[in-house]
C-alpha cells in the first residue's frame, strides 16, 4: 500500500503565551492511497485543526506532515500554496465557491490556476459536474444552488485538480440528511471506482457509518482508530 | 478568468461601485474642463501675443535690446528684400521705435513712440481693430498720433488735442514735434497700452533722422509651425542682426503657457488624490466583505501574486470605467462652450485685460493632456489598489475560513 499522508507526532497549541489551548496532542496519522476515512469526535475535539495542519493551511506547534514523501513543513509559503494547488483537494463546511462564477467556472477555475489547456478543462468540467449529478446546472451561480448542490460542486472542484487526496471538513454539516446521503454516495462512488483518497471529518453518525475507517479524536488525542482495532482483532 | 472575476465582483455592490464610478466621471469632467479653460486661456494669450503684440519673429539691431537709441537701426530695403523672398511670411512691419516724453498742458509721461506704416501695422497686428474712438492713422495725414484710452484718461487727453513728443535723434540731439490725437486705442494688454503711442513712420523718421531705416521688424507667419524654419532662414540671411522668436521676445507668455500646463496637471492630480481615497475605501470594504472567499481561494491554491492581481484588476476597473464618461462630458462641454465662449469679463471686469487676457475664453481640449490625464488615472488606480491588495494578501486562509 502506498502512503499518502504521514502525520508524525502532531501537536497544536493555540495562544501559547496567554491561555494555551492544546487543540491537538501528539497525533500520529497514517493514510494509504484509496482510503475512505472519517475523522470523528465531538465539537472542539480538534478535527478542524488537525485537517488544517494536514492540508498545509496551518503549521503544527510540533511534529511533521509528510505528503507523498514531501515534508510540507519545510516548504516556503508560496511553495506551499502551489503544493496545495496540485496535491490536495479541499471541501469546506461552507463558502467553498466563488459567488460570481457559475458552477462550471468554479470547477474550471482551479484547473486554470494549474494552467491546464482549455480543451482538457472543458472536457473535465463536463465530466466532473456530470459525475456529481449537476450536468443541468453548468451555468448556474452558487446562490441559485441548494446547499447540497453547492457541496457537490465543491467536490467536483476538489477533484478537478487531480489531487493526491481530498480533505473535507464536515462537508455535510449544513446539509439535510437526504443531501448528505447523496453527497456521501458520490464520494463513495469516486473512492470505489477511481480510488480517490478521502479524509473527512464529521460528527454525524449516519456519515460515520459510511466510512471504511474511523479515527476518533477526543480532546486532541486519537482515542480510537478502527484500522488499528481491526489489526488487533 | 481573473478579469471576469474582477469585473463581476465590481458589480456585487452596484450602488457602491456606481458612486465611485460617478465620482470619477465627475472628477474627470471637472478636471478636464478646467484644463480646457486653462488651455483656452493659454491659446488665447498665445494668439494675442503673436497676432496682436509681438508677432512671430522680430528683428533688431544687436545694440537695440540694451539701449533703445535711435542710432541702432537697420536698412529697410535690404530687410524687405529678404522677407519678401520667404513665402512662409504672411506680413511684416518695419518700425521706427524710440523712447521719449509726451507732454501736454496737464502733465507729461515717458513713453515709447512707434513709427509705423499704417497698412503694414494693420496687416501684422491688426492695429486698426483696436481703435475705440476716433480714427486709425491716416497715411495721408501728417503728424497724427494714436494714444491708448488708458493714457488718455490718465493725462485727460481727448481726440483732437495736441501733444508734444520730445525725442532723441540718431545723433542724440533733443528734438520735438507736435502731434494731434486722431484716435484712442485699447488692446488686450493694458500695461503695454499705457506706454505706447503710434505715429506714421514718415513723421517719426523726419524728427529723428531715420529715413529709410527701421529699428524693428515684426514678422507674422502663415502658420505657427513655420516658426523655427523661418527663424533659421533669417539667421542665415541676416547674420549680423538679432533675430528673436516670440518666446524670446515675450518670455512671460511662454512661461504662462507652461505654467498653465502645470496648473492643470496639479488640479487633476488633486482631484485624483481625492478620488483615490474613495477608491481605496471602497476596495478595502470589498476585501473585508470577501475575507472568507479570498481565504478559500488561497486555501485551494491561488497564490499571492494572483490574489494581488485580482484585487488590483478590480480596483483599476473601478477607477477607470468612469473616466471615459467624464472625458466625453468634458469634450461635449468644451465643444459647446468652445463655440459660445465663456465671458469671464462679466465676472472679473477689466482685471483680465490688465493681465493681457481676452475677457472671453474659448475652452480647448488639449489632447496631449487628455492622454496624460488618462495615464494619471491609471497610475492612481494602481497606487490606490496597492493598499487593499496588500490587505487581501495579509489574510490567513485558516483564520479567514473558520466559521
Ligand atoms: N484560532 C484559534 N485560537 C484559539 N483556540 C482555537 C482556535 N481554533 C480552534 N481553537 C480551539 O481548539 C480546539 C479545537 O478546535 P477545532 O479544531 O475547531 O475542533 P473541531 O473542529 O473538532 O470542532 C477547540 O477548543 C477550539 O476552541
Ligand atoms: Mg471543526
Amino acid at each position: 500500500m502506498q502512503t499518502v499522508i504521514d502525520a508524525h507526532n502532531i501537536s497544536k497549541v493555540y495562544n501559547p503565551d496567554t491561555i494555551p489551548v492544546h487543540a491537538v496532542n501528539s497525533v500520529h496519522l497514517h493514510l494509504n492511497r484509496g482510503e475512505f476515512t472519517a475523522l470523528v469526535g465531538p465539537s472542539g475535539s480538534g478535527k478542524t485543526t488537525l485537517l488544517n495542519i494536514i492540508g498545509g493551511l496551518d503549521a503544527p506547534t510540533e511534529g511533521q506532515v509528510v505528503i507523498n514523501g514531501i515534508n510540507i513543513s519545510e516548504l516556503k509559503p508560496n511553495q506551499l500554496i502551489n503544493f496545495r494547488l496540485h496535491n490536495i483537494g479541499f471541501v469546506f463546511q461552507a463558502f467553498n465557491l466563488i459567488p460570481v462564477l457559475t458552477a462550471s467556472e468554479n470547477v474550471e477555475f482551479i484547473m486554470l490556476l494549474q494552467k491546464r489547456p482549455k480543451a482538457e478543462r472543458t472536457r473535465r468540467v463536463h465530466e466532473l459536474l456530470a459525475s456529481v449529478g449537476l450536468s443541468d446546472k453548468l451555468n448556474v451561480r452558487p446562490s441559485q444552488l441548494s446547499g447540497g448542490q453547492q457541496q457537490r460542486v465543491a467536490v467536483a472542484r476538489a477533484l478537478a485538480s487531480r489531487p493526491q487526496f481530498i480533505l473535507a471538513d464536515e462537508p455535510t454539516a449544513n446539509l439535510d440528511s437526504h443531501s448528505a446521503a447523496t453527497l456521501l454516495d458520490i464520494m463513495e462512488k469516486m473512492n470505489r471506482e477511481e480510488a480517490i483518497t478521502f479524509l473527512f471529518s464529521t460528527h454525524d453518525q449516519r456519515v460515520i457509518d459510511r466510512a471504511r475507517r474511523v479515527i476518533t479524536l477526543v480532546d486532541g488525542r486519537i482515542e480510537n482508530d478502527s484500522a488499528a482495532t481491526q489489526i488487533r482483532h | 478568468m481573473l478579469t471576469i472575476i474582477a469585473w463581476r465582483n465590481l458589480w456585487r455592490n452596484r450602488t457602491r461601485s456606481l458612486i465611485i464610478t460617478t465620482s470619477v466621471a465627475l472628477g474627470m469632467w471637472a478636471g478636464t474642463f478646467i484644463m480646457a479653460i486653462y488651455f483656452g486661456m493659454g491659446e488665447a494669450r498665445l494668439r494675442i501675443a503673436i497676432d496682436n503684440e509681438v508677432s512671430h519673429i522680430q528683428v533688431h539691431h544687436p545694440g537695440f535690446a540694451d539701449d533703445k537709441e535711435a542710432k541702432y537701426n537697420m536698412p529697410m530695403d535690404s530687410l524687405a528684400r529678404v522677407f519678401q523672398k520667404i513665402p512662409a511670411i504672411r506680413a511684416f512691419s518695419l518700425r521706427s521705435v524710440t523712447t521719449g516724453m509726451l507732454a501736454t498742458t496737464s502733465g507729461s509721461q515717458g513713453i515709447q513712440v512707434n513709427g509705423v506704416d499704417p497698412a503694414a501695422e494693420q496687416a501684422t497686428r491688426g492695429m486698426q481693430n483696436f481703435v475705440q474712438d476716433g480714427d486709425y492713422l491716416d497715411p495721408a495725414q501728417r503728424n497724427r498720433v494714436l494714444v491708448s484710452t488708458k493714457l488718455a484718461k490718465k493725462l485727460k487727453l481727448e481726440i483732437g488735442n495736441k501733444i508734444v513728443l520730445t525725442l532723441l535723434d540718431t545723433a542724440n540731439n533733443i528734438t520735438a514735434g507736435a502731434f494731434r490725437i486722431c484716435g484712442l486705442y485699447h488692446t488686450n494688454n493694458a500695461p503695454l497700452d499705457e506706454l505706447n503711442v503710434f505715429v506714421r513712420k514718415t513723421d517719426l523718421d523726419r524728427l529723428i533722422g531715420t529715413d529709410g531705416r527701421a529699428h524693428e521688424a515684426a514678422i507674422l507667419l502663415h502658420r505657427d509651425d513655420d516658426l523655427d524654419p523661418v527663424f533659421q532662414q533669417l539667421k542665415q540671411a541676416l547674420p549680423q542682426l538679432q533675430i528673436e522668436r516670440w518666446q524670446e521676445i515675450s518670455p512671460e507668455t511662454a512661461l504662462v503657457l507652461s505654467s498653465l500646463d502645470t496648473y492643470s496637471l496639479v488640479f487633476i492630480f488633486i482631484i485624483l488624490l481625492a478620488l483615490s481615497f474613495g477608491i481605496i475605501n471602497t476596495m478595502l470594504m470589498a476585501v473585508l466583505e470577501r475575507t472568507r472567499e479570498i481565504g478559500m481561494l488561497m486555501a485551494v491554491g491561488m497564490n499571492k501574486l494572483r490574489v494581488f492581481g485580482m484585487v488590483v484588476l478590480e480596483t483599476i476597473m473601478l477607477a477607470v470605467i468612469g473616466a471615459p464618461a467624464g472625458l466625453l462630458a468634458a469634450w461635449l462641454t468644451t465643444l459647446w462652450l468652445g463655440h459660445t465662449g465663456i465671458n469671464l469679463g462679466a465676472i472679473m471686469g477689466e482685471s483680465l485685460r490688465d493681465f493681457g487676457y481676452a475677457p472671453v475664453i474659448y475652452p480647448v481640449l488639449p489632447w496631449h493632456n487628455v492622454v496624460q490625464t488618462m495615464q494619471l488615472v491609471l497610475l492612481t488606480a494602481v497606487v490606490a489598489a496597492i493598499f487593499p491588495a496588500l490587505k487581501a494578501l495579509r489574510l490567513k486562509p485558516v483564520e479567514a475560513i473558520r466559521t
